[in-house]
């Protein structure tokens, strides 16, 4: 039997956000934006949904008066992650 | 349905996760400032006090280390502009930086108990042996050998260190913050400028 995709990651962008939190402790809007090449609105809304689902804890302050949106995976986001390639990988099982 | 819903195949989705992993972990953050500050700083002192003992018989040749406390304050001015600047904390980055912290904990906690003890020949030696740990260990966490070879160097340097005069130690030491600290700082400068 293969697992069900995660809808949540099994869409490009809020999978490449998830990769690339995965990568680093910590990481800016902006520097999530330029390694993904998204607009700002579209990463505002996807990272709205991972947040929703708990995969980022997402933190906003201010510096320099300007705000300052900062996002971090969560444990949950990290297993959903792991289970989402272990389901990736029994789908090319089958394909094989 | 928009774009980001659109159905992914799985490779997609594996090129896109390789991708984003591959472009967080390239990104070289250590410009070798810090290298270069303390390298230049410690060595000027060594020199210092070296031709104040030796050549002018000057013997609170120690007094020019008063000058590290410039570097520390113009290290925290940096740290902070660093920190204003960086738009991701990679966990190399985090590493680093404790490894560093250590670093200067152990060798302020050394120092310390060397002088109450009036060990104060001691002191050179042990500070080579304490030198090549965070070098080593900052090399190995950012996979650049001269920071790895600068390490063992010092500890080479601090091996041969009880067996030379206390004046001449101070050559020893700035030996080792020459291949510890000042070549790999330009080293780590130009890869930094290549790669960003």
């Amino acid at each position: 039997m293969f697992k069900e995709l995660d809808p949540i990651l099994h869409a490009p962008l809020r999978l490449a956000v998830i990769s690339l939190l995965l990568s680093v402790k910590e990481a800016e809007f902006t520097f999530i934006k330029e390694k993904t090449n998204s607009t700002a609105g579209n990463l505002s809304v996807q990272i709205s949904k991972l947040k929703e689902a708990a995969y980022i804890d997402v933190t906003k302050q201010f510096r320099n008066n300007y705000p300052l949106t900062i996002c971090k995976i969560t444990p949950k986001g990290v297993d959903a992650f792991e289970n989402y390639v272990k389901a990736l990988q029994s789908y090319m099982h089958l394909n094989n | 349905m928009n774009e980001n819903e659109k159905i992914m195949t799985e490779a997609e989705s594996l090129s896109i996760i390789s991708g984003m992993i591959n472009r967080a972990r390239n990104r070289f953050s250590e410009t070798g400032t810090l290298y270069l500050l303390w390298g230049w700083v410690i060595l000027v002192c060594c020199i210092s006090q070296f031709v104040l003992i030796y050549f002018l018989k000057y013997p609170k040749g120690y007094q020019v280390w008063f000058l590290t406390w410039l570097a520390v304050i113009y290290q925290f001015i940096y740290l902070a502009k660093i920190k204003k600047r960086r738009t991701a904390k990679t966990y190399t980055d985090e590493i680093a930086g404790f490894v560093w912290f250590t670093f200067m904990i152990c060798g302020v906690i050394m120092v310390f108990i060397l002088i109450q003890l009036k060990a104060y020949e001691s002191i050179n030696p042990l500070i080579l042996v304490l030198y090549g740990m965070p070098t080593f260990l900052s090399g190995i966490i950012l996979k650049f050998k001269p920071l790895v070879t600068g390490g063992i160097i010092c500890w080479l340097l601090a091996i041969l260190s009880p067996f030379i005069n206390y004046e001449y130690q101070l050559l020893l030491l700035a030996c080792a913050v020459i291949a510890a600290w000042i070549i790999p700082g330009y080293l780590l400068r130009a890869k930094f400028k290549k790669e960003n």
